[in-house]
């Protein structure tokens, strides 16, 4: 066996030439596992039955067809899609290296722990941005089948980043998590019980207490509030983070426009023999500002959860 | 002189337990250098730690003459590290990790198209190569791992229990295969708890138990070393009274004992010349060799003499 050892040897000498060629090594690497993975092909299936769903359901009832000129850029990924879609792609991105051992060949190349968390981050953003965009192209021009033409279509790529934001979210807690307890399953079940309970908890205590601003700080649907546009129109808005995407883009369109959070209370208002809900105004915020503090709250989440995934992994002693 | 890997006082602790235990080993550069011990002595844990994977607890460590810290990845640009049994993802074909690791190595495309057509049909994964790596058995993967340690020519390649789980004939495809390694100049350092491997490999060897290193020289030297008197047979023709009293007086018989044609002599010496300085006394003295041989020690006696004698302490 003979080499060509010296041109090798002059490559990588050049840093920052090489630091990139590495880079993406391990983004080649990591795409190639995630757009291989059953459970992504199958979550991307699911995606679209239920964009179908949502394009279709409409025929299938035999309702009136009404004009939606903004569907498509309203039309936003819900929490359970976003949760699934980072479920799919990064549950075991970090764990199964370790699980599986291929952790070893990996760190025993010339690549940094961060070069390597780096890369699994750009690839998990990369897959998902490509599923979105995919997913979004499919329910825009579904949407103008169904809907007729599509107004402010400009705004599509706002609602993508949005999604994606809020997406990352939970990639970034799923890597933390896969860091630390090097476990896919304890990381599914330590992530999907924290979805499942924020889920659940989240418009209980909004029902029970009022949609306080608090429920914004949490990752989910936070505080449900009525938006009322210049022309009287009305549109119910979740100010969390799940719904950043379609907040930024009411943000756009109606610029300096209010949202009212209501609290309601359900035993106050008794007429003849039915209690009716009674409507309290509690506070109002501008959509500008909503959409401003859900990604200052993503973004805050998305950096915390990266920054202890990377810590652990720097220290992590490869015992596999 | 310079050294591939020089460790000083290497130490590794898991809270009470002392996986290796101030382990100061010396490798020689352009050597074969075996590393051998039983299960569990320590082997894996310092390979581990000289390839910044493990953190020691205490004391240093240098390949290539660079000290190494933990995610030091240009540290890592002139080693090949094949692991244990190693696991390679198996959704990849074996194709593109190779390419994927040469990218990581900084190779060129043209060096990635060169080198990894050759590697592969060297480890004999030639017709195979585009085959998900989830469908190659265990000794396939076995293969791959001495194809991606090599895949960056490196100056030092450390192979971890190289043959473990490979069929007899890919054991011996191996071996053969580590020392044409070798031969281009390269400095090899192979875990192994096979003593039969070492010594048909290795031309130097440490042996190593409960972390801590009992013995460390070339393979020669580190057989010789506990044994006691080695014993030369002969079958002698004639053989007379002048032969035997001729044979005593050298220096380095101990003692001689013969029946019949046979002649056993006990030496003392266990220089390569010994053989020759027997024939030559019992030629001159008119007897006429018919067959000798010498029971020379092998590694296995130094083996269980030194891990018996460290089991017994």
């Amino acid at each position: 066996m003979k080499y060509d050892n010296e041109q090798q040897t002059q490559e990588s000498s050049r840093g920052s030439v090489s630091w990139f060629r590495r880079f993406m090594a391990v983004v080649h690497y990591e795409m190639l596992w995630n757009i291989r993975k059953k459970k992504f092909i199958g979550v991307i299936a699911f995606a679209f039955l239920i964009s179908s769903i949502g394009l279709v359901l409409p025929f299938i009832l035999g309702d009136v067809i009404p004009q939606n000129a903004h569907f498509a850029i309203t039309y936003g990924a819900d929490s359970l899609s976003l949760f699934l879609f980072a479920l799919v792609i990064a549950m075991n991105s970090m764990s199964s290296e370790f699980e599986s051992g291929t952790i070893v060949p990996l760190l025993t190349k010339p690549v940094s722990r961060t070069t390597v968390f780096l890369g699994k981050l750009f690839a998990a953003f990369i897959v998902l941005l490509i599923s979105f965009t995919v997913l979004f192209t499919y329910t825009t021009v579904g949407s103008i089948f169904v809907f007729g033409a599509q107004s402010d279509l400009g705004l599509l790529p706002v609602v993508l980043f949005g999604n994606i934001i809020s997406a990352f979210i939970w990639v970034s807690m799923l890597l933390a998590m896969g860091t630390i307890t090097k476990n896919t399953i304890l990381t599914v079940i330590i992530a999907a019980g924290l979805f499942i309970s924020l889920f659940m908890a989240l418009p209980i205590v909004s029902v029970l207490s009022g949609p306080s601003t608090a429920l914004n700080y949490f990752p989910g649907t936070g505080a449900t509030g009525t938006l009322i546009t210049a022309d009287n129109s009305e549109f119910s808005v979740n100010a969390g983070t799940d719904s950043l995407g379609v907040n930024m883009v009411y943000a756009l369109l109606y610029p300096g426009q209010n949202v009212n959070f209501f609290k309601t209370d359900i035993w106050s208002i008794q007429i003849g023999d039915q209690t009716l809900p009674a409507m309290e105004l509690l506070y109002t915020e501008s959509i500008g500002f909503i959409a401003l503090r859900g990604l200052v709250i993503a973004l805050a989440y998305i950096v915390v959860f990266l920054l202890i995934g990377w810590l652990a992994f720097k220290k992590t002693q490869i015992n596999e | 002189m310079d050294y591939a890997i020089e460790t000083d006082s290497l130490t590794k602790n898991y809270g009470g337990l002392i996986a290796v235990n101030n382990l100061n080993l010396k490798v020689q550069k352009n050597s074969i250098h075996g590393f051998l011990g039983p299960n569990g002595a320590g082997k894996t844990t310092t390979l581990k730690m000289l390839m910044g994977l493990l953190k020691p607890s205490k004391g240093s460590a240098k390949v290539l003459g660079r000290e190494v810290h933990v995610d030091d990845a240009n540290s890592r640009l002139k080693i090949g590290y094949m692991p244990e049994l190693p696991k390679f993802p198996k959704h990849l074909k074996c194709i593109e990790l190779l390419d994927i690791y040469g990218k990581m190595y900084n190779m060129t495309k043209q060096q990635r198209a060169e080198q990894i057509p050759k590697l592969i049909n060297l480890v004999g994964l030639k017709g195979r190569e585009k085959d998900y790596i989830g469908k190659y058995s265990k000794g396939m993967q076995q293969r791959i791992g001495i194809a991606q340690a090599l895949l960056n020519n490196p100056e030092l390649v450390i192979l971890d229990e190289p043959s473990i789980g490979l069929d007899p004939v890919g054991m011996v495809e191996v071996r053969e295969l580590i020392k044409e390694i070798a031969k281009d100049g390269r400095t090899v350092f192979l875990s192994s708890h096979l003593l039969f491997e070492v010594e048909q490999i290795c031309d130097h060897v440490t042996i190593i138990n409960k972390g801590s290193v009992l013995a460390s020289d070339t393979v020669q030297t580190v057989s010789s070393m506990f044994i006691g008197p080695a014993l030369i047979h002969l079958e002698i023709a004639n053989l007379t009274n002048d032969v035997i009293f001729a044979v005593e007086k050298l220096p380095f018989v101990k003692k001689i004992y013969h029946e019949g044609i046979k002649l056993t002599v006990q030496v003392t010496s266990h220089d390569a010349d010994v053989k020759v300085k027997v024939s030559k006394e019992i030629t001159n003295a008119g007897g006429v060799i018919v067959g000798m041989s010498q029971k020379t020690s092998t590694l296995e006696d130094v083996f269980i003499q030194l891990i018996g004698g460290a089991r017994t302490q």
